[in-house]
């Protein structure tokens, strides 16, 4: 029995705070009260959460029968996706004073938003995949309610589409899951699967279609085609932070899922060259074209943004399923950096609707001169997301091609890495037309009624912050990618 | 572990222009005075350097480098040879030039912190390019460049300058990416990316053919693959250069650009491009037939259809930039013989090498001076049409000179730099010719007297374009009197620090013409490092460039120059054995009478015959994303079509509408009554409105749900029936 119940600790702080900032509103805290409070809130979590970094903690918490258990566990991969989310919740929540200062009901949206990020601690820890299942299935019901803040018609209906394909994505899961009880799944996490070889002999088949359920449910959050419809419904109605956590860090759980099935529980060795992993890289590569090519005719522009997010998650699923060390360490490499970008990305549009209502792509002419800092942070990322050196998309997007070159005489070794070159072609089509109208408004452009609409700080630094992290990671990988050479390395 | 290794100096020389862009910024917004001086400071320090490392190199100083691990994944690694140092230099010189000039020609601009900022930015990118020690490093700057110099051409945000730009940047990123593409295919094969690595495994590649040489993990490398992957690589260094067909940004982008940056659009950044394929060639491919002809042909027809557009164009600054063209494919033709020479006639390689470096050094320098010319020209009249700007330039003696420096270089007149260059490039061709006939079959003999008359017969056209606009803008005078007094009496027309960046960069070629291998060969020999990395060291190279041989080359493209220009633009033609219309065009194509009996340049440029419009743009913005599209819009739907048609057929559900007026209302109204009568509102108002819209809302949120939880219920029940068919298939 692991006993570190410090762990507990980081998961139960914000979903308690969380419960707490649902019943305290402006009516009792005043503004300034309310956003000290979730300040407050979100730093303290950060802190709670690296400090169950050092060592390797374990806490098992509950044991529901003999092989049901409840536990938790601190690894390199736990690390990578537990400090990303409290970083990037923390400058959203600061981002989102200012987004949500007239909203009414902002002490739900804080509520929930808090509650969703201790799920989201907590199942970077799951140790077993009940576990993870489990904090999966909270966190998903717990983050309807971000989507359907708005109350409108619209918001609802895109709740619960996200709801409802990510119900039907964890059911593909939990069926997968059933089906290989038998076989020892639902073990300790370890690197390079966890299989009962002898039990499993014979049972091919029915490992492989276990295998698939499992990429696709999960894959459901990763917005993976076929299940990637609810994204762009459900991120243009969500309020602009909420669009940006579930984009930049939401969708990034399906990742972890998968990365915990396959390279956890059931080891790449099994998958390796049969049909699911081609079906997987099918999948993924269909998802990465369509979804930038989708972008790329979208007008409106958080969806064109929720488009986007399909493809590039999806270059994370192709680096996953060639299944090697190099485009591993590019996929999750392209997690953090994804993370970093599309997230801004989305505070970026949250400025432009909150600053000015604008919604539609052909209407930003000239917001490089309104809101320059806003237009600069979103060209920078924009750039990095297109994968032009040296900034951090082009980082990733080299592990992954070269990762899928070294699996030598298979077509998608070369089919993959086009792929991926003519979506960042479409990605610089769709993303920076943006800024170049934005900027160059033409020589026509009525420089005489010029005003100013730069939001305020706490939209703006949490912005600067994520670019300068951009720009950062890009330059110098060298951090990162160590660590998840470690991970690679125990995996392969 | 020490992350950085050699000489920072290499660094700083990238970083300073990129950090101090920034500076730029800062203090424009508060003096635009001490933002200039800020950037000309950069440029000048900056060139200060790079000439000191150059006359080091000179002096036989050993190679400069810096390592720097893990930047961007793969590190970063630059040095500074002897071309590398050459090319620097030039780079320096151009951008300070360019500098000091900007600041007469900006001054009615808007905008100006942005363009300086960018201006000193894709500095330090274009640095880091010609440091580049490997294909990584060169390849990110390179990336860089391009994307900052997007802002340049973007300048003026007309609709033309607009569109130029997209042109520019679209061209830049597809390129960029189909040479990210040979890079990662390169870097598999090889496992390496550093230039002086190359070689060797190349060989090692090379010696296991015809069977193909297997990878470290399967990959099989035949030589078709090789050809892939050089080509791949080498297609977005060829697109910056403006190489046919991918020449399409160059037209357009020169004339909408502000003078200075066309001068370095067109004297650096298409050589930077150049430096891409050169670095590829001698490593690669330093003694392949095939891949040399490709670029030679490539070179050949770039070089024929620039200098064919420029006779055509009548725009100044357009056709200066088709002339860039045609003299980006002078030297590709020597890049492309290069590896020609090297197998069938290895001594005389050098030639090749020679020719080429000297030529991209000149024409860098030629460029900037005749587009600053046409800045002078522009930043006084806003004018570049050659019938508006005719006559201009009379009266004006020093920027006659300083154009005719520049007009007779390019067009390789002899005691010219431009003669140089073009007799060595001359002579490795016909040198070629030569070796071919006793060495290989007639199909390379064939080519290379075919690319010779190519060769000559361009060099003619670049003549006859340059008399053409010398003598429009200098010679003659304008059609409309009282516009010729004007020009006439211009005065000054240029500021003093304009002039001397004028007369600076022509004072060298002049120079450099002069005393062709004092200068010139030196020169060349230092960049001699760059080429036989690839083949071993040269032969001392000794030229007698005022031989009959070497000037009987010059004499045939003069001819061919003057004659097109009398006959065919002038339109001169004999009659009865009296030469009629001399100057009078009745029966040229180019110069007809318009409707009140004056000469104007007719405007030729083929409109129907643009790559562009023809097939790119439709291609590109139209039909494949079309088709893709078409096909993306069928697979996103699919999933949310399956549930649809589920919901009606299977569930029988109706389209979710929900009608307002249709409920009942009666908790609402009844509530509403008893609350009416006991608690009564302070200013007797009813509750029931209020209460009656909030049951109606609940009652649609309510109905909302419903309906979509049926749908999540179909989708747990065809999870439901997989698992039956699974047991069943199972068992």
């Amino acid at each position: 029995m692991n006993k570190d119940y410090v762990l507990i600790i980081p998961i139960l702080f914000p979903i308690l705070a969380g419960i707490v900032a649902c019943f305290l509103g402006k009516m009792h805290l005043g503004q300034k009260g309310q956003r000290l409070y979730e300040t407050v809130c979100l730093i303290v979590e950060v802190c709670l959460t690296f400090m169950c970094f050092t060592g390797n903690k374990a806490l098992d918490i509950w044991k529901l029968t003999t092989d049901i258990t409840i536990s938790l566990k601190v690894d390199d991969l736990s690390r990578i996706f537990a400090g990303l989310t409290v970083i990037v919740w923390l400058l959203v929540g600061i981002y989102a004073f200012e987004y949500l200062e007239d909203d009414p009901k902002s002490n739900l949206f804080f509520g929930f938003y808090l509650i969703t990020e201790g799920l989201i601690a907590a199942l970077s820890f799951a140790d077993n995949m009940i576990t993870f299942y489990m904090f999966f299935e909270m966190m998903t019901l717990m983050s309807v309610p971000l989507v359907m803040h708005d109350g409108t018609h619209e918001a609802i209906m895109a709740g619960l589409k996200y709801l409802f394909y990510s119900i039907a994505g964890a059911f593909l899961t939990l069926f997968g899951i059933f089906m290989l009880i038998p076989y020892g799944v639902l073990g300790s996490f370890t690197a390079g699967g966890i299989m009962n070889m002898e039990a499993l002999a014979g049972h091919d088949l029915r490992l492989m279609i276990s295998a698939i359920c499992m990429i696709i449910g999960l894959g459901t959050k990763a917005g993976m085609f076929p299940m990637h419809a609810w994204l762009p419904t459900a991120h243009p109605e969500a309020p602009a932070p909420a669009s940006a956590v579930l984009s930049g860090v939401i969708t990034k759980t399906g990742v972890l899922g998968i990365i915990r099935t396959v390279y956890f529980c059931i080891g790449s060795r099994l998958i390796a060259g049969t049909w699911v992993q081609n079906t997987w890289i099918v999948l993924s590569l269909i998802t990465v074209i369509m979804g930038s090519m989708m972008a790329y005719r979208e007008k409106q522009l958080k969806k064109r943004l929720a488009y986007s997010t399909v493809s590039q998650v999806s270059y994370i699923m192709f680096g996953l399923a060639v299944m090697n060390g190099t485009a591993f360490m590019g996929a999750v490499a392209h997690v953090v950096f994804h993370s970093l970008i599309k997230t801004t990305l989305f505070l970026m549009s949250g400025a432009v609707i909150h600053k000015t209502g604008h919604h539609l792509v052909s209407e930003l002419k000239g917001t490089g001169k309104e809101m320059p800092i806003t237009m600069w942070c979103y060209t920078i990322v924009s750039i990095a997301l297109v994968g032009i050196p040296p900034l951090s998309g082009f980082v990733s997007k080299w592990y992954i091609a070269t990762g899928a070159l070294m699996s030598g005489e298979k077509p998608y070794s070369w089919i993959g890495p086009v792929a991926l070159l003519i979506s960042a072609l479409l990605t610089a089509g769709y993303l920076l037309s943006i800024s170049i109208q934005g900027f160059m408004p033409g020589a026509d452009y009525d420089y005489e009624h010029l005003e100013n609409k730069e939001p305020s700080a706490y939209m703006y630094i949490p912005m600067i912050l994520m670019t300068i992290a951009t720009i950062f990671l890009g330059i110098v990988p060298g951090g990162l990618t160590r660590i998840i050479d470690t991970i690679a390395n125990t995996i392969f | 572990m020490n992350l950085m290794q050699g000489n920072i100096l290499l660094l700083i020389l990238i970083l300073w222009p990129i950090c101090t862009s920034i500076i730029g910024y800062i203090l424009g917004t508060r003096s635009k005075t001490a933002r200039d001086i800020w950037a000309d400071a950069v440029c000048l320090s900056e060139f200060a350097v790079m000439a000191g490392l150059l006359i080091r190199a000179f002096g036989g100083g050993d190679t400069l480098y810096l390592d720097i691990d893990g930047v961007c994944g793969l590190g970063i690694h630059l040095m500074a040879d002897g071309f590398r140092c050459v090319y620097g230099t030039v780079a320096a010189l151009m951008w300070a030039c360019a500098a000091v000039f900007s600041r007469e020609y900006f001054t009615q601009y808007r905008n100006r912190n942005r363009f300086y900022m960018f201006f000193l930015m894709t500095f330090g990118a274009t640095m880091g390019v010609f440091l580049s020690a490997d294909l990584f490093t060169a390849f990110i700057f390179f990336e860089i460049m391009s994307f900052t110099s997007f802002v340049w051409v973007a300048h003026d945000e007309t609709e033309e300058a607009m569109s130029a730009a997209y042109t520019y940047l679209a061209v830049a990123i597809i390129g960029g990416l189909v040479t990210l593409m040979g890079l990662f295919m390169l870097y598999d094969m090889l496992g390496t990316l550093t230039l002086s690595q190359i070689p060797s495994e190349i060989e090692k590649i090379r010696n296991t053919w015809p069977k193909p040489y297997i990878t470290e993990y399967g990959g099989a490398i035949t030589p078709s693959r090789l050809y892939l992957v050089g080509g791949l690589t080498a297609f977005g260094f060829a697109v910056k250069a403006g190489v046919w067909p991918m020449h399409i940004w160059l037209p357009k982008a020169h004339p909408v650009a502000p003078a200075s940056s066309s001068a370095l659009l067109s004297g650096i950044l298409t050589k930077s491009g150049i430096f891409g394929i050169i670095a590829i060639t001698c490593n690669m491919f330093a003694q392949d037939i095939p891949w040399g002809r490709t670029i030679l042909i490539l070179g050949a027809v770039t070089m024929f259809t620039g200098a064919l557009l420029a006779m055509f164009s009548v725009n100044l600054k357009r056709t200066l930039a088709c002339s860039s063209m045609s003299q980006i494919g002078f030297i590709m033709t020597g890049t492309g013989m290069y590896p020609i020479l090297s197998e069938i006639a290895k001594e005389e390689s050098v030639m090749a090498a020679h020719g080429t470096v000297l030529h991209m050094i000149n024409h860098s320098l030629i460029k900037l001076v005749l587009f600053m010319a046409a800045g002078v020209i522009f930043m006084n009249i806003h004018k570049l049409d050659l019938n508006e700007i005719r006559g201009y330039g009379r009266k004006k003696p020093l920027l006659k000179i300083c154009f005719a420096i520049g007009a007779l270089s390019i067009s390789g007149i002899p005691f010219t730099s431009g003669y140089v260059s073009k007799t060595l490039l001359h002579e490795a061709i016909a040198l070629g010719k030569e070796a071919s006939i006793i060495s290989r079959g007639m199909g390379l003999t064939g080519l290379l007297s075919v690319i010779e008359w190519v060769f000559l017969i361009s060099g003619g056209m670049t003549l006859s374009y340059m008399l053409k606009l010398f003598i429009a803008i200098f010679v003659e005078k304008n059609t409309d009197e009282r516009l010729q007094e004007e020009y006439d009496s211009q005065r000054p027309y240029m500021r003093t620090e304009s002039v001397l960046s004028i007369v600076i960069p022509a004072g060298i070629m002049l120079l450099m013409g002069l005393g062709p291998n004092m200068i010139m060969g030196r020169t060349a020999t230092l960049c001699e490092g760059f080429w036989f990395a690839g083949s071993g060291t040269a032969d001392q190279l000794v030229i007698h460039f005022y031989s009959w041989e070497s000037i009987s080359g010059a004499l045939i493209s003069i001819t061919i120059g003057l004659f097109l220009y009398v006959f065919v633009i002038r339109g001169t033609y004999i009659n009865e054995g009296r030469i009629l219309s001399v100057f009078l065009a009745e029966h040229s194509l180019f110069i007809r009478s318009d409707n009140e009996g004056r000469n104007v340049y007719v405007n030729m440029w083929p409109k129907f015959l643009d790559l562009e419009e023809l097939i790119y743009r439709p291609l590109l913005l139209k039909i494949l994303p079309g088709i893709l599209g078409f096909v993306s819009a069928l697979i996103s739907q699919i999933m949310d079509s399956f549930i649809v048609i589920m919901r009606r057929t299977i569930h029988r559900q109706k389209a979710t509408r929900v009608d307002t007026g249709s409920m009942d209302d009666h908790l609402a109204v009844v509530t509403g009554r008893l609350l009416d009568r006991y608690i009564p509102k302070k200013d007797k108002t009813s509750y029931i409105p209020g209460l009656v819209m909030r049951e109606e809302q609940g009652a649609r949120t309510q109905r909302l749900i419903s309906s979509s939880l049926s749908f999540g219920l179909i989708l747990v029940s065809i999870g439901l029936i997989m698992v039956l068919i699974y047991t069943l298939a199972a068992t």
